[in-house]
């Protein structure tokens, strides 16, 4: 009764388990889309809703470190983008150094964000005594910077691999998994800028 | 097996007793891990609910049994800790009972066997998955033993009660947490879920030659992956409510410098919460969508129809969740919306409850335990969904928003439903997954206690919530107009007594099936699914030495060919009918006409 049909041996192709964990990564992206989408409506809810966005005593958000900070993860994300393009051809040693220019724009990213974070905190503009204007301030970037700070920890394991050598033209999947997750993040920072300091 | 014929990214076969059965990659054993912690939790939320009802009939009496844990109070429920057991039940129930059998036993289990994949996409993942699980049940356990006790906001943990000027202390926050966590669990289980079924479905195994328990099952994945992110945000702004001091959820005098808003909460739960209702029956819908042409050994009735039906509401259970909130001051041309798309949703609900009887309707009917299972889940659904018509009503809701009629249509579709659909597939699968044989006798006398009192407690709680009697009540018979329903609540906890003590069956039940069972025939029902034809009881760690190659739907019942050729009235999914002359094509033809 068990012999039924045809049979085909296991052995998917390298290229498909890529795929696959690409996908994986892909519908992971998307799930995490959705928080930070419901971070941004609570944003948009707790604004309409409230009198004045800043209330009168409270400082502006600037919108001038925040574009710099904008433009270190796009050229973060470039560079990285740059390095996948390398392994593709083969070369780990630029791919090494395209990783080493991601983390450290990714740090002055961070850097600057810390810079903003203790100006406004001395200006008045704290987590638990500004309403829901600070709130959403503190929370959205607190949280953001978590996902940088996670990204940090991937790149500069990637870039250990790197200059081991482990990545060659053929096997470079995790360069583009987390190539994916820190255009991600970019994505989310360029929305942040637009939605909080900028409107 | 040879070491060639592994894939490269599957792993080795453990031999350790821990890589084996504690920290292991397997789908199969991780369905048992998730069976194990969701039944215990079941146990723990039924345990609770039965003090809800003794509260409920004889309030300011000690409790028997479980008044130990209320030494302080010298057995009796006070006010707070009938906060906490009523949250408690509610959170238990959905997230640490349900999910975990429905979606992490049956989604593990079902999904690699039944598209014929060796295992998950990512079985270091799945792991990952079921041990952050853990992390949430510790995380629950410990708010139990803080000051002041466990969460108490009720299961929807609505904000202002739900922050730190409601409910304050440490338990609310953890189990906040737990959600928390949880949900990070869910969503890996539910990429995992999401890409096996997209990737690994073996050759020939279409989307349309999918049994629909995949089918099911996936659409919750997909649901789960979107929409539990959305509860993590609000979990997430609700622990910086609390301890962080910021002011999401906070307004009017508590919120300086212009604070939150407690409705955010709402709109935020919600979004979640009602693609979550439907999270919890899909999986249910999917499992009796096999069992039935199972055991009327007929072909589902239109198949394709099912599938869209359960597409279709996946996707509108997305864009109805203003129903829940339609008494918040919500635009009313907005609450007509979410009226209308609320109504629609029972067309495609509709199609599948006319699809299932269409295929009883002239079956060859069996009536073992997990087909009696199912039809008792497509009745209770039913019930669940015609009452579910008065709540999405705008006109009617008004009146009944927040009453026992709320609590009782929500327990039929949810609880009830999935309780039994959850049994249905429990049975099912369990020669399957555990090579062994439950004692029917014990399985029908669990189902026919089960279903008749289940009916009986919600059915109960329906007609209080008609007569006015608002949920959540502490001791309804303050209240002179609802003193009269004294005697009607005491019979329906008669009835919810009875339903938890009918349980031990079960639970004997399945001891006595997985260490002394009888051992499991491969294929003890005559189905044509790949778990049953092509793989032993209980299957091998790979599930399938080589890739099956599909070449029919699941449901080929009685077709009058293989009747002839194979003298069976069933045909797996894998198998092709031999070789045979044109002779015998005649005669079957012959056979067919006569």
């Amino acid at each position: 009764m068990t012999a039924m049909g045809e049979v085909l041996p296991y052995r998917p192709p390298r290229a498909r388990e890529n795929t696959t964990a690409y996908l994986g990564m892909v519908v992971f992206l998307g799930s995490w889309a959705m928080m930070f989408a419901a971070l941004f409506f609570a944003y948009g809810y707790v604004r309409t809703r409230s009198v004045a966005w800043p209330p009168p005593d409270l400082p502006e958000l600037p919108w001038g470190l925040p574009a710099v900070n904008t433009l270190i993860l796009l050229a973060s994300s470039a560079s990285l983008q740059y390095g996948l393009r390398c392994i593709r051809g083969g070369a780990w040693k630029k791919l090494g150094r395209a990783l080493l220019l991601t983390l450290l724009l990714g740090s002055v990213f961070l850097v600057l964000q810390f810079s903003l974070w203790l100006r406004l905190y001395a200006q008045g503009l704290h987590p638990d005594s500004a309403g829901s204007y600070g709130s959403v301030f503190w929370g959205l970037t607190c949280f953001h910077a978590l996902h940088v700070l996670v990204g940090l920890g991937g790149i500069g394991w990637l870039w250990v691999r790197a200059f081991s050598g482990s990545f060659t033209a053929a096997r470079y999947l995790p360069v583009r998994l987390w190539a994916l997750y820190w255009h991600f993040v970019g994505g989310v920072w360029a929305l942040m800028f637009v939605l909080i300091f900028l409107i | 097996m040879h070491e060639e014929s592994h894939p490269a990214g599957v792993h080795p076969e453990p031999s350790g007793f821990i890589a084996k059965y504690i920290f292991s990659t397997d789908h199969k054993v991780i369905a048992k891990q998730f069976l194990w912690a969701g039944l215990i939790f079941l146990a723990v939320g039924g345990s609770l609910a039965m003090m809800i009802r003794w509260q409920w009939a004889f309030p300011g009496r000690p409790v028997p049994l479980f008044g130990m844990f209320l030494a302080r109070s010298g057995g009796v429920i006070t006010p707070a800790t009938y906060q906490s057991i009523f949250t408690m039940h509610g959170l238990i129930m959905i997230f640490f009972a349900i999910t975990p059998v429905m979606i992490g036993c049956f989604g593990n289990f079902t999904i690699p066997l039944l598209i014929g994949a060796q295992d998950m996409a990512f079985p270091k993942l799945n792991m990952l998955s079921f041990w952050t699980f853990v992390i949430s049940l510790v995380l629950i356990v410990a708010s139990f033993f803080v000051q002041l006790g466990t969460a108490g906001a009720g299961w929807t943990t609505y904000a202002p009660l739900s922050t730190g000027i409601g409910t304050p202390g440490a338990g609310q926050t953890l189990v906040v947490a737990a959600i928390f966590v949880t949900g990070a669990a869910t969503i890996m289980g539910g990429i995992n879920y999401v890409t096996t079924v997209i990737r690994l479905r073996a050759p020939g195994m279409t989307y349309m030659r999918m049994p629909l328990t995949v089918w099911g099952l996936w659409l919750t994945a997909i649901l789960n992956v979107l929409f539990v992110p959305v509860l993590g945000a609000a979990a997430l702004l609700l622990i910086l409510d609390r301890s962080f001091g910021t002011q999401f959820f906070i307004a009017g005098a508590a919120g300086v410098k212009g604070g939150g808003d407690p409705i955010l909460f709402q709109h935020l739960f919600w979004i979640f919460g009602h693609p979550e209702v439907y999270i919890l029956i899909l999986p249910a819908w999917g499992f009796i969508s096999d069992i039935i042409p199972f055991f009327a050994r007929k072909p589902a009735y239109w198949y394709r129809g099912s599938v869209f039906a359960m597409v279709l509401v996946t996707i509108l259970s997305a864009v109805v969740y203003g129903h829940h909130m339609f008494l918040t001051g919500m635009n009313p041309l907005l609450g007509k919306g979410f009226m209308t798309l609320t109504l629609i949703i029972s067309v495609p609900a509709e199609i599948l409850f006319l699809n299932w009887l269409h295929t009883l309707w002239k079956g060859s009917n069996r009536f073992p335990s997990p087909m009696l299972f199912a039809l008792g889940t497509v009745f209770v659904f039913g019930l669940g969904g015609l009452t579910g018509l008065y709540l999405g009503t705008i006109a009617t809701d008004l009146y009944l928003h927040d009453t026992m009629w709320v609590v009782g249509h929500f327990h039929l579709t949810m609880a009830a439903a999935a309780f039994l659909g959850s049994f249905s597939a429990i049975y099912f699968w369990f020669p399957k997954m555990f090579g062994r044989q439950m004692n029917e006798g014990l399985a029908k006398l669990h189902f026919w206690t089960s279903v008749v009192f289940i009916t009986l407690v919600f059915c109960g709680q329906l007609v209080a919530g008609y007569a006015g009697q608002q949920r959540r009540l502490f001791i309804p018979y303050q209240y002179t107009f609802l003193q009269h329903l004294l005697p009607l609540n005491r019979w329906t906890s008669y009835f919810a007594f009875a339903l938890g003590i009918s349980q031990f069956v079960f639970v004997y039940n399945f001891f006595r099936g997985v260490f002394a069972g009888e051992k499991a025939e491969q294929n003890p029902w005559q189905v044509g699914t790949l778990e049953w034809t092509l793989c032993s009881s209980p299957p091998p760690h790979y599930n399938y030495a080589t890739a099956p190659v599909v070449v029919r739907g699941p449901h080929e019942f009685a077709n009058p060919e293989v009747k002839k050729v194979l003298g069976r009235d069933w045909i797996g999914q894998a198998e092709e009918l031999p070789k045979f002359s044109a002779a015998a094509v005649k005669s079957a033809a012959r056979g067919a006409k006569d």
